[in-house]
């Protein structure tokens, strides 16, 4: 559960790259100052061989006596053997510490120096606080090499300096047959060694809480804006959709994410609220007729009625019936026209007879009203849907017959400009009050707040225009002077 | 008992006005806001039936208009059902709210309700000696056996029973008996009254010479 968390997985995973880093870090220190503490030891260690190899040289013609050393501590326990004998003439050898070199090597804290010299594969001279490791050095790759020596031995490549057990030794085999091992104990350095590794652990360890509690609060600050986005968006989902997320700051990436979620909420609730209101006002055009439709029937079928009272009564709600039926048909139109599944026919067509067709439909009804249509049309062409938008023109032709006045007129003009066609159609009625008209293409808006039972369409007519025009990527507006006329303008692309 | 119905569908207009006539109402009809008022304001209705959505003037508007002059208990019509929209029309006047669409019996009751209250009367049934009136399903007893009255007869008796004690002049009984399609001759009160008196006993309904009727 705890690692389906983002911030434990992070914690999780920068955690294990600062030890990975600080543990690297810390082991390289550590062989660094290793390697330079060897390679100090080295050169003393190399010094000292180099003046050990020197004493070791062929007895001079006089044979000096042995029991007179100048180096007490370190004696020199066997003669020079000469050998096996029947084996190849070995040179004899003696070996003498120069007294300068005596300080060299033990004994002391300070100075644990020690030596140790072969000789055909056995000890043939040590200083006294050498270890005791005869019998290990008694079976080193070299002295079996070396034994028995030939004279001159063969030549062999010193090996490397190395350690064994607390000690760094050095092996020099000397063309004389002899083996000279130089050797210090490094336990001070080693001890060193484990101090500077426990401080850097020490060390290493501060750094990483310190390194976990930074992170733990920057990633903790870095995710607040999701918790509070998280929880805003429960509340929506729960059915709340007037909450928004709080952000402080919207610099950041979340806050950005949350400023969009915002929007987008803000967004569904207006939908929400128009869908609401559509769905509100659709139950409320219904009403009127449900409520003709019950009336007459209750009043009908209270009592015997005379056929042509039946008649009345059938006809009236046929009537109620047909008006239904116009506002449905509109509702699903507007529904499929927002759900985009409306497909608008793609087809090449002359507007200007769309719209002298729809003026001549329209004749008889402006005849009635004693209306004159005027219609100014010059041929333009474009592409779209010609029975959608003769729907769109013949709705703005009624309106403009229907809200005129008595032997007013109606002027439709048609023509190209900048790659639109310009269609408006002028009445000279009434004319729309300036508090409506920003309104007048809403669903269900009428300026009378009354039905206009005439017209039948409840209010949607412009709202569905304002659909169609939309969706031919054009625009629709309207322009109003009370007791002059109303002017609505529609803008279709030609392509 | 006469009531005005303001309502600018004509379909429903025409329906309910033949409903309530049949019910025994004289009804007048007006189909704008406009028309409506001016009857309002002319007559001393029983009750009102106002559409709210109308033309040239809205229903509330003729309510705050009426209320200035005149208590006339007025049922206020709708296709609004959200709560304040009701709390709108009871706060501006109105004595009752019905939805649209409504059933007709129960437009019938809350009529017969406002007129009731507006008459400072809380049952159905007005009892004046041994005659029981039932306005709810408009019978008339007399020693408990059913009277048999035409529409108009039982309308003057429930009208003159609801106004028990006062005197009722002819004007006010032509006013809410007759509505403006009736032919108003003016002996048609006479000869009501006198068919009354036949059914129910020549001392039901007294004559207060130069002012009206009455029932004590």
């Amino acid at each position: 559960m705890i690692f389906k968390s983002i911030k434990w997985r992070l914690q999780l995973w920068y955690g294990l790259i600062l030890v990975l880093v600080l543990a690297g870090f810390g082991f390289t220190a550590c062989q660094l100052e290793w390697g330079r503490q060897m390679r100090r030891i080295d050169e003393e260690l190399q010094r000292r061989i180099g003046v050990v190899a020197a004493a070791l040289r062929p007895p001079p013609p006089r044979r000096p006596d042995f029991g007179r050393q100048p180096f007490g501590s370190p004696p020199l326990n066997q003669p020079p053997d000469e050998g096996p004998p029947g084996q190849n003439p070995r040179p004899p050898i003696e070996f003498h510490l120069p007294p300068q070199a005596a300080g060299l090597f033990g004994p002391g804290d300070q100075n644990n120096f020690y030596f140790v010299i072969f000789r055909d594969g056995t000890e043939f001279a040590a200083s006294t606080n050498q270890p005791n490791r005869t019998v290990t050095r008694s079976f080193h790759p070299l002295i079996s090499v070396n034994t028995p020596s030939q004279f001159p031995a063969k030549e062999v490549k010193p090996p490397p300096p190395y350690v064994i057990g607390e000690f760094r030794e050095v092996c020099r085999p000397l063309p004389s047959g002899e083996m000279i091992w130089v050797g210090c104990s490094i336990a001070p350095e080693l001890k060193q060694l484990n101090l500077t590794a426990l401080k850097l652990t020490g060390a290493g360890g501060i750094i990483l809480l310190l390194g976990l509690a930074g992170g733990w609060w920057l990633v903790g600050r870095a995710l607040r804006p999701i918790d509070s986005i998280s929880s805003a968006a429960t509340k929506i989902s729960a059915g709340d959709l007037s909450q928004r997320i709080n952000v402080a700051e919207t610099e950041s990436e979340l806050g950005q994410l949350a400023a969009v979620l915002n929007s987008t909420f803000a967004r569904l609730e207006a939908a929400f609220a128009q869908q609401q209101q559509f769905t509100a006002d659709a139950a409320h055009e219904l009403r009127t007729p449900v409520s003709v439709v019950l009336t007459q029937a209750q009043t009908a079928l209270s009592r015997e009625r005379t056929t042509a009272e039946y008649r009345e009564t059938i006809e009236a709600c046929q009537r109620s019936a047909q008006r239904m039926r116009r506002l449905i048909e509109s509702l699903l139109e507007l529904a499929r026209l927002d759900a985009g599944q409306e497909s608008m026919k793609r087809a090449r067509f002359n507007l200007a007879g769309t719209v002298d067709d729809c003026a001549e439909q329209l004749k008889p009804l402006a005849g009635q009203r004693h209306v004159k249509i005027l219609a100014e049309l010059a041929p333009v062409e474009i592409t779209g849907d010609a029975e959608r938008l003769a729907q769109v023109i013949t709705n703005l032709l009624v309106n403009a017959i229907q809200y005129n006045r008595p032997d007013g007129e109606v002027r439709a003009k048609l023509e190209a400009q900048s790659g639109l066609a310009v269609l408006t159609v002028a009445d000279t009625g009434q004319g729309i009050s300036p508090e409506d008209l920003p309104h007048v293409f809403e669903r269900f808006y009428r300026g009378d707040k009354s039905r206009t039972v005439s017209n039948g369409n409840a209010g949607l007519g412009l709202a569905i225009a304002k659909a169609i025009v939309e969706a031919h990527g054009g625009t629709i507006s309207v322009s109003s002077k009370p007791g002059t006329g109303t002017t609505f303008t529609a803008m279709l692309p030609l392509v | 008992m006469r009531i005005l119905i303001v309502e600018d569908e004509p379909d429903l207009l025409r329906s309910l006005a033949q409903a309530l006539r049949e019910e025994g109402y004289a009804v007048d009809t007006a189909q704008n806001g406009e028309d409506g008022l001016f009857s309002a304001e002319s007559y001393d209705y029983d009750a009102i039936v106002l559409d709210v959505m109308l033309p040239r003037l809205d229903g509330w508007e003729l309510l705050k208009r009426l209320r200035k002059t005149k208590k006339t208990p007025v049922l206020m019509l709708t296709a609004r059902d959200q709560s304040r929209d009701r709390v709108k029309g009871l706060d501006t006047g109105a004595d009752d709210y019905v939805v649209k669409p409504f059933d007709l019996p129960e437009l019938f009751a809350r009529l017969r309700a406002l007129i009731r209250r507006s008459a400072n009367r809380t049952t159905n049934v007005i009892e004046i000696n041994d005659v029981k009136i039932d306005t709810a399903a408009r019978n008339i007893f007399r020693a408990e056996k059913p009277v048999e009255l035409t529409a108009r007869e039982y309308s003057l008796v429930e009208f003159l029973a609801l106004h028990r004690g006062e005197v009722v002049t002819r004007t006010q009984l032509y006013e809410h008996l007759f509505d403006e399609n009736d032919s108003t001759l003016s002996n048609l009160l006479d000869v009501h009254v006198s068919n009354v008196r036949k059914k129910l006993g020549a001392g039901f309904i007294t004559t207060r010479r130069g002012h009206g009727y009455c029932i004590e």
